[in-house]
């Protein structure tokens, strides 16, 4: 077994080689041409069997599970993981680390949205360099180009959120109403919703939410971050179609009152999605660890079904990446690039830590796609999902200072959200926030 | 004779050190610190360079700032002197020994500052819920509409409700010990002049009160201007209504750990902390005004 193991490992290895000088000669691997390995692979690999420890950053829970399998493949290895907070409170202190010049682990969970800014301020490792760019054919389309930052590569994809439809099939059966396939059937079942139940809507903005406002725009078909070399960046809030489309699509609802207005993932938010206050629910892929996690009470309630319209996009999903200051950074890059790519830690990943797979060797595998999924008896929600991640519209960009314009979302848009719904106005607020703010550090703005 | 003195000197510089050491290292390094990165500014493009006082001129300009400072002193002005004159309430009816258990009552009173800040914002934030919350609870079981204590128009006078729950026991505990170091034969001489109780509060309490009034009244200037964690708690609740220039505490968080705009942010800090020293130093001027004038 062991044996068989390692025999694997060395042809993966080989064939990992053979790619990386097959995308130098092609030239058309992350970006430009000579982003080839600077690092032998070999020795990325070769760090695996020396004495090492990793300190890795990450707010999923149950990731250990997976770590203690990589310990488990290469006893030198000891990994230390590390919860210091969800996503913002995490780059918080990873922001804080670098700026410190100490203090930041080796390797550390990085969501797509932010990895353009920690990549553009020099705090994560261009694995291009140790010949990541090689794995480019194992991870979905949208994965991979969200790791793709000005010509580098900064992390390796992990999971991904192809937005889907989740509904509550006992409530839309009792009011005889399918699952909606476009937006104007959503929107006609927003009416039904509401008027069958004047405290039920059929669902919920948060005007604290920023990632999923953008994903929306994304699934409308919004471009409306560009970003060229380093420092060009467009941002088109205000006339960018896909925001249009988001804003005539969501903003009439919400000024009739039929979309609620909320906070979320608060307790009172959890009580409300229990109780089918929303029966519609439209996020990431990975939402059915999270609602069986919190509202387990509400299992065989819950459907699945692709997004009205059927395009999608991704919401949340994140990726690992190695920070500069890693002491050992070859072995943080193979720890990063196996935890994300071998098969046993993506198996582990999906079905023990709950994630959507970033990787085609599960969004392909039939096994995969016809799981059952014990939070919704008697269907296949993987399937939904696969078919989703296909259907992610491609190109999209997110700012170099993402983080930044997403805490100042509540400030401009959230208000016209919470306000009425007069989402154009929110929207031109937030595109002069980003602006300024792009100004001043130091871009060129258009 | 001499040398004795220079040794006796010496010994007590010895003694000074310590906590030179610590003050220099906890108090004065950190303020330069603060106030050398406020100086600069870095940029994602173009790396750090000397601005000077740029950053400052920017604060002078920023109406998100200003809206956080105004905030702020709209609450200070309204909530601080309701906190602190319930307080003196509390102090003078404890003291006032007609009370059967006022040791129940003190506690009692000062129990809330024992909990976390963070907690009780917590806490209170679920009483404030209009959905599932005891507002909620409350309006269902007794069919009665509440205002919506977390929307904007309320949220100011909520969180004054949560500094005043969890403050009006630290302060009163201040008024109540400065009420017990007056002397006895005060209250003799003015019973012999045929004083009552209210007599007695008017002219021997309260003028006794004035310097722990004084302390109250900075400690709250410092605490208000400062406010932080009640807000930041209750955002999760209400996102759009908490914005990111909610209180100048707040701005200057988002500004560094969102923006990683740290220098502007410590101008920011800086400017905060001249706006309550200035506060806080014309408090007192007030006071000993009006100690002159009686």
């Amino acid at each position: 077994m062991r044996s068989s193991m390692k025999h694997a490992l060395t042809t993966a290895t080989a064939a990992a080689l053979a790619l990386a000088l097959a995308a130098c000669g092609g030239g058309s691997g992350g970006g430009k041409s000579d982003d080839g390995p600077k690092v032998d692979p070999a020795a990325v690999q070769g760090a695996l069997d020396k004495p090492a420890t990793i300190t890795f950053w990450s707010w999923v829970p149950n990731i250990e599970k997976t770590v203690a399998l990589f310990e488990k493949k290469y006893p030198n290895i000891n990994v230390e993981v590390v919860n210091v907070g969800q996503s913002k409170d995490q780059y918080t202190k990873l922001t804080t680390a670098m700026k410190a010049g100490n203090g930041a682990p080796d390797v550390a969970q990085i969501e797509y949205f932010a990895l353009p800014q920690f990549a553009l301020t020099k705090s994560l490792v261009n694995l291009a360099d140790y010949g990541v760019g090689s794995l480019k054919d194992k991870f979905a389309a949208s994965a991979w180009s969200q790791v793709n930052v000005a010509g580098g590569i900064y992390g390796v994809p992990q999971d991904t959120g192809p937005m889907a439809m989740f509904y509550r099939k006992d409530i839309l059966d009792k009011l005889g109403a399918a699952a909606p396939k476009t937006w104007e059937e959503f929107a006609a079942l927003a009416k039904k919703v509401h008027e069958a139940d004047p405290s039920s809507y059929v669902t919920y903005v948060d005007p604290g939410d920023p990632g999923t406002a953008t994903s929306f725009m994304w699934d409308f078909g919004g471009k409306p971050f560009k970003v060229e070399g380093t420092t060009d960046v467009t941002v088109n809030l205000k006339d960018d179609a896909g925001a249009k489309a988001y804003a005539d699509t969501m903003g009439p609802l919400i000024k009739d009152k039929l979309i609620d207005v909320t906070g979320s993932w608060n307790d009172e938010w959890w009580k409300s999605m229990a109780a089918g206050k929303y029966p519609i629910w439209i996020t990431g892929a990975w939402a059915p660890a999270v609602l069986e996690k919190n509202i387990p009470q509400s299992k065989g309630q819950w459907s699945v079904a692709p997004m009205p319209g059927g395009a999608s996009a991704e919401n949340g999903g994140s990726s690992v990446a190695v920070t500069t200051q890693a002491k050992n950074k070859e072995a943080s890059v193979a720890f990063a690039q196996w935890l994300n790519s071998d098969p046993e830690a993506v198996k582990s990943l999906n079905s023990e830590v709950g994630l959507f797979p970033a990787t085609k060797v599960l969004l392909d595998d039939p096994g995969f796609r016809s799981a059952e999924v014990p939070f919704f008896p008697g269907s296949k929600p993987n399937e939904v999902f696969a078919d989703m991640s296909k259907a992610v519209r491609p190109d999209w960009q997110y700012l170099p200072f993402q983080v930044y314009a997403n805490s100042v979302f509540k400030d401009t848009v959230g208000q016209s959200l919470q306000g009425g719904g007069d989402l154009g106005q929110g929207l031109a607020a937030w595109q002069e926030r980003i602006k300024t703010y792009g100004k001043e550090q130091g871009f060129t703005i258009k | 004779m001499r040398r004795s003195a220079v040794r006796r000197n010496l010994t007590a510089h010895a003694f000074f050190l310590p906590f030179l050491a610590v003050f220099a290292i906890g108090v004065v390094a950190p303020l330069v610190y603060a106030v050398n990165l406020s100086l600069y500014q870095e940029r994602m493009i173009g790396g750090t360079s000397f601005v000077g006082l740029d950053n400052y001129a920017k604060a002078l300009e920023d109406t998100l700032f200003h809206v956080g400072l105004g905030r702020v002193a709209l609450f200070f002005a309204i909530q601080v002197p309701l906190m602190l004159g319930l307080a003196l309430l509390a102090a003078l009816v404890i003291d006032s020994g007609r009370l059967r258990a006022p040791g129940v009552f003190r506690i009692g009173i000062f129990v809330p500052y024992a909990v976390p800040g963070v907690v009780a914002a917590l806490m209170w934030g679920y009483i404030y819920g209009d959905r599932f919350g005891l507002a909620g609870e409350v309006e269902d079981l007794f069919g009665v509409d509440l205002p919506d204590f977390l929307a904007s128009g309320w949220m100011l006078a909520s969180i004054g409700n949560i500094v005043t729950w969890s403050y009006v026991g630290y302060n009163m505990l201040i008024f109540y010990a400065a009420l017990r170091a007056i002397p006895d034969e005060l209250y003799e001489a003015a019973e012999m002049d045929g004083a009552g109780s209210i007599r007695k509060a008017w002219s021997i309490k309260l003028p006794a009160l004035r310097p722990a009034l004084l302390l109250a009244t900075i400690f709250s200037v410092i605490g208000t201007f400062q406010l932080f964690n009640e807000p930041s708690v209750l955002q999760a609740l209400a996102p759009a209504v908490i914005t990111t220039n909610y209180t100048p505490n707040m701005y200057a968080f988002s500004l560094a750990f969102e923006g990683r705009q740290f220098n502007y942010s410590a101008a920011i800090a800086v400017m905060l902390g001249l706006v309550t020293v200035v506060v806080a130093y014309v408090v007192q001027l007030v006071t000993a005004r009006r100690e002159r004038m009686l």
